[in-house]
């Protein structure tokens, strides 16, 4: 055996050393970062899953969950299953800021539906930013989100912008109410929405007769009514995210004979929770959606019988979250189609993807990641329903 | 204006004042802040709600409405006295640490299960249907049939307490054993038994408060317990913690102070001007309104 073939034979077993070296590292890396099942990739899914707000946030949470088991049973993502990784914020921002440290931290992790809540996401999103990790909010209507140039930031709702525009037009030049008082929760959605419908009311040259708040737990109203009654209101503006402490006030409005008109926000769409729970005192009370009603879109139709079979009835942000879902799973299969499953291609596919799912528009994202071709829809209560009266594109600033 | 912001600071004041008592006869006793009183009162709420929506409709609204009583105090005494026998007793003699920890345990416990019972969903209390529309008018100020139910259960129950605590032997055994323990022990007291009658006593009124807080607001939710639990605390050491008239008396204080400064100052202070009158209070009066020689006896 000369020395040439000895080298030869030394490199051939480096060279297998080397390979095997190669397979055990990516091996015990697969293993390391998807928790010894190798190939998962994962989404999370970020939301008021406990605490006041968990009715709404688990029935998003279950819609997330369908989009997942449905993209599995059709076999996953290249070949690779998804797995839905749960993280509750209970609508604090400091608890959604460590739910998204967690998230950035899992190396499969390639997105996230969520937060909910507008200063959940304001608070988690730096995080989101840092980790490179696209961040799907179905529900946070806040301007700053995506006005603070954070490039993972997608939102499936109009900003408040939107509603506020349309709440204020709709009020001014639609049913002609000229003593208007504005209620908000001190929070990051319900400050901000009652702003715009604020602003826009003035700009159409109607000063409200007063703006009042209200603690998130609060539900005895009856001195605040007694303040409001003085002002003698024909609409009272409710910016509040929680559809059953706007029932009690409501209720005890009414209780007093306060004859004005209520309006509020998306939060308060809840067939259940406002109309059911007034037993009739909301009765002519409108409401603005930053969606389509689903059950009147054809396509969301198995959409809604898969999810009623499973978990009853739904509530105002199920199908939101459901195609916010489906969107970002789009993202990823086109990603994995490019062949490259990585966080920053994923981010990538965001920003060109147009996706017509269950709610009646084509979605697709502009610059800032608002999204393209919304609608507001003014619906009013009669009956047991939310009837459809108005709709208005959604407004943006320049 | 005012005085039916009066009228409305009072009866709010009512239902803090019937927990706050709860809050202060269990400290009293054990210098334990059962922070679990709140969810306690909303077991409370639940269960009288539950009464109600299950008996018949055509039933009169009096026999309703007492049968919801008589289900929110027995439901709060039962879960009042788990709270007791479980976080409590188990603990007693292990510092103030241990047991106020559990206790708080307690409250996650039973506010996060009734969250899964109700799969988070808040129930209506249909409060028209039983106790009518329609009000008293007397100066422009309203006084409405939920508003004098909350009023006049709530001065019956206190005026009971109240001779209670001052004239019977039970009310002296509890006066006892918050004074010392062990001198009770010593002279026959029997020290446990007392114990447990406190917290059925302070957990019976947290659920008529639950109740009746749910007719007055219309609306129930699993987390109600918290914001009302913590206002109840405030009213507690507002009148002087340990003390039955000062704790009634802080309940009534902290419901007029909320409403007369939503009138006064705005409503955006709402909460604040609670959390001022307390510290105000606390500077001028360390140990509270109603306080005796000791600062604590029941």
């Amino acid at each position: 055996m000369g020395s040439r073939s000895g080298k030869r034979l030394e490199r051939s077993v480096l060279r297998r050393l080397g390979l095997a070296a190669l397979v055990v590292t990516i091996g015990a890396g697969l293993a390391l970062t998807s928790g010894c099942k190798p190939g998962v990739l994962k989404i999370g899914a970020a939301g008021p899953y406990s605490g006041e707000l968990s009715k709404i946030g688990l029935d998003s949470y279950n819609a997330i969950k369908l989009a997942i088991d449905e993209i599995n049973e059709a076999g996953g993502i290249g070949g690779r299953k998804v797995e839905l990784v749960m993280g509750d914020d209970e609508a604090q921002s400091s608890k959604a800021q460590t739910v998204a440290e967690k998230f950035v931290a899992d190396k499969a992790m390639m997105g996230v539906v969520g937060p909910m809540n507008s200063n959940c996401v304001i608070s988690a999103l730096p995080v989101y930013e840092r980790g490179g990790l696209v961040m799907i909010t179905q529900s946070g209507t806040n301007p700053e989100i995506t006005e603070s140039g954070y490039k993972v930031a997608f939102r499936l709702c109009p900003r408040d912008e939107g509603q506020g525009g349309a709440a204020g037009d709709f009020i001014v030049n639609e049913l002609g109410k000229t003593r208007v008082y504005l209620i908000d929760d001190k929070g990051t959605y319900g400050q901000g929405l009652a702003d715009q419908v604020e602003a826009k009311i003035r700009s159409l040259g109607v000063e409200p007769v007063g703006r009042g708040q209200v603690a998130a737990d609060d539900r005895d109203f009856a001195s605040l009514l007694t303040l409001i009654e003085q002002k003698n209101p024909d609409l009272i503006y409710l910016a509040l995210p929680n559809p059953s402490q706007a029932a009690a006030l409501i209720k005890q409005a009414r209780a007093m004979n306060m004859a004005a008109v209520f309006m509020g926000g998306d939060g308060l769409k809840e067939k259940d929770q406002l109309i059911a729970a007034t037993a009739g005192a909301a009765e002519g009370m409108y409401v603005t959606a930053i969606g389509k009603e689903i059950t009147e879109v054809p396509e969301a139709a198995s959409f809604i019988e898969k999810f009623e079979a499973r978990h009853g009835s739904m509530s105002i942000f199920s199908g939101q979250s459901y195609e916010a879902a489906k969107i970002l799973l789009e993202a990823m299969k086109r990603a994995s189609a490019a062949g490259k499953m990585t966080r920053a291609e994923v981010l990538n596919q965001m920003r060109t993807i147009k996706y017509r799912g269950i709610l009646g528009f084509e979605v697709g994202f502009d610059g800032q990641g608002d999204v393209a071709g919304a609608m507001i829809y003014v619906l009013k209560v009669e009956g047991p329903d939310f009837v459809p009266v108005k709709d208005y594109p959604a407004e943006k600033p320049e | 204006m005012l005085a039916q912001q009066i009228v409305n600071g009072l009866t709010l004041g009512c239902l803090y004042a019937l927990m706050a008592l709860g809050y202060s006869m269990v400290y009293g006793m054990l210098q334990l802040l059962n922070f679990a009183h709140g969810d306690v009162m909303m077991i409370g709420a639940f269960a009288g709600w539950t009464a109600i929506a299950a008996l018949p409709a055509g039933l009169p609204a009096w026999t309703r409405l007492l049968s919801a009583l008589v289900a929110a105090s027995a439901a709060s005494v039962a879960v009042g006295l788990a709270v007791e026998r479980y976080a409590y007793r188990p603990l007693r003699g292990s510092g103030r640490l241990a047991p106020l920890i559990s206790v708080l345990g307690a409250s996650i416990v039973i506010r996060s299960g009734m969250a899964l019972i109700t799969g988070g969903r808040s129930k209506a209390v249909p409060t028209p249907a039983l106790l009518g529309s329609g009000q008293l008018a007397v100066a422009g100020i309203r006084v409405d049939a939920v508003r004098m139910l909350v009023v006049g259960v709530t001065v019956a129950l206190l005026l009971a307490l109240d001779f209670m605590s001052r004239r019977t032997s039970l009310g002296r055994r509890i006066r006892a054993v918050a004074e010392d323990q062990e001198a009770a022990a010593a002279t026959g007291v029997p020290v446990d038994r007392v114990i447990t009658v406190t917290f059925a006593l302070g957990s019976c009124l947290a659920g008529v408060a639950g109740i009746l807080a749910g007719l007055y607001f219309t609306q129930i939710d699993f987390y109600m317990g918290f914001g009302m639990g913590l206002k109840a605390f405030v009213a507690a050491v507002l009148g002087g913690i340990g003390h039955m008239r000062g704790a009634a008396l802080g309940g009534l204080a902290l419901g007029l102070a909320e409403c007369l400064g939503v009138a006064l100052v705005g409503p955006v202070y709402k909460d604040l001007i609670a959390f001022v009158v307390l510290i105000v209070v606390l500077l001028l009066r360390p140990r509270g309104l109603v306080a005796g020689p000791s600062g604590r006896s029941a």
